[in-house]
């Protein structure tokens, strides 16, 4: 990889590479180039994670002429295609260099901070939801334990923005976590589960499953469970995958009015009698 | 699009469980009955799944709140009600 990307430097094919590099032996993002090509050496790939794509978005769009390099992980790419097909990345001037992650039948090392993840307490499983249930696992609790679980973990949030501000496809300029009229402000914790169903609804048809919020909460939270639902059920009624492909998403209505078919229903009903 | 959403809300709302408490339905202006019978069948449903979980929660002391409800055995709903029906002020008339 380092001869990759040093040849890609040299040769002017991008301008800036963004990877992990080896500080006092902690892997931390940075951005090599021409000038400091020496610092190539510590360029890292390793299991630890951060949402390059988001660095890339931001220096694109502040250097209008910058080709830009990226070492990247099968989310990246996932997050690559949903901001550029929201106009927030110019995948034109975005080079990746693949790296080896998600494991699958056919490979099976792989590299990645989430396959690791702590097992959750016993309290946790018995009050909460553990994080590495599935979303069936989750509907088969009756109700209004379902309520309970959910809001012993919402209830835990300390507020502190992390799973928005690590996530690869939040990019809005104006948070409604932040609108004072939307979520009420000054108070811990947040009103849940408000704060938490917002960010579950504005990630529909856009999160694309890296987990990084749930690994960024401090709280413990199964967030990216949750959106796992979210998208199923996106998926169930619009046909639609976020990271996959050229369509836009259902929830789009930044500029155009929304472009995508609905699926039809099957049954024909306004609503399910639940 | 708007029936898709809604159902995206209902199912998301039932997945946190809070199933069951949003509902639409078309109806025209020159159909009086079915508007009273839809209104009349949906509070009926209300009334049986009994008042907003939600506000078991919304307390001042929120952090210790669903703990407690927790450890009261998650499925005592008489009691919390009951205790509910003290301190908040939503919960008196239902
Ligand atoms: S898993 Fe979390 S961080 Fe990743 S895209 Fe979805 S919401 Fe954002
Ligand atoms: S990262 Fe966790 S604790 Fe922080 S705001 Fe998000 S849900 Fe709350």
């Amino acid at each position: 990889m380092k001869d990759q990307v040093k040849k890609w430097l040299e040769s002017g094919t991008v301008d800036i590479f963004l990877g992990m590099k080896m500080v006092d032996g902690h892997p931390l993002p940075h951005a090599f180039t021409l000038g400091n090509i020496s610092d190539l050496e510590e360029l890292v790939p390793g299991t630890v994670r951060y949402p390059l794509e988001t660095f890339a978005a931001e220096l694109a769009a502040e250097n209008p002429d910058a080709r830009i390099g990226l070492a990247a992980r099968e989310c990246t790419q996932r997050a690559l295609n949903v901001l550029s097909l929201w106009n927030q990345a110019p995948t034109d001037r975005i080079e990746t260099i693949k790296l080896n992650c998600c494991p699958s039948p056919l490979k099976e090392h792989a590299a990645c901070s989430y396959l690791d993840p702590p097992e959750a307490g016993l309290f946790k499983k018995h009050f909460g939801i553990d994080n590495a249930a599935d979303p069936e696992a989750v509907a088969r609790f009756e109700p209004r334990e379902r309520f309970s679980r959910w809001m012993y973990e919402f209830q835990k949030c300390i507020k502190c923005y992390g799973c928005r501000n690590i996530c690869p496809v939040c990019f809005c300029e104006d948070c409604s976590l932040e609108h004072k009229d939307l979520i009420g402000t000054g108070q811990l914790p947040p009103e849940a589960p408000i704060f938490h169903l917002v960010r579950a609804v504005h990630m529909a048809g856009r999160c694309i499953d890296c987990g990084l919020c749930e690994e960024a909460c401090p709280a413990d939270i199964p967030l990216r469970l949750l959106y796992r639902k979210v998208n199923a059920v996106v998926d169930d009624l619009f046909d639609y995958r976020a990271g996959e492909g050229e369509q836009p998403p259902p929830f789009n209505i930044i500029g155009e009015r929304p472009s995508l078919e609905p699926k039809p229903m099957e049954n024909g009903s306004a609503c399910p009698q639940r | 699009m708007t029936l898709k959403r809604m159902r995206f809300l209902q199912e998301v709302l039932d997945f946190v469980g809070l199933g069951g408490r949003l509902h639409m339905e078309w109806i025209s202006s020159a159909e009086a009955q079915k508007f009273a019978q839809v209104v009349t069948d949906f509070t009926e449903k209300i009334r049986r799944l009994g008042p907003n979980p939600l506000h078991a929660f919304i307390q001042p002391d929120m952090i210790l709140r669903p703990r407690v409800v927790a450890a009261s055995g998650l499925k005592s709903t008489a009691a919390e009600k009951e205790d509910a029906k003290g301190s908040l002020p939503f919960t008196g008339k239902q």
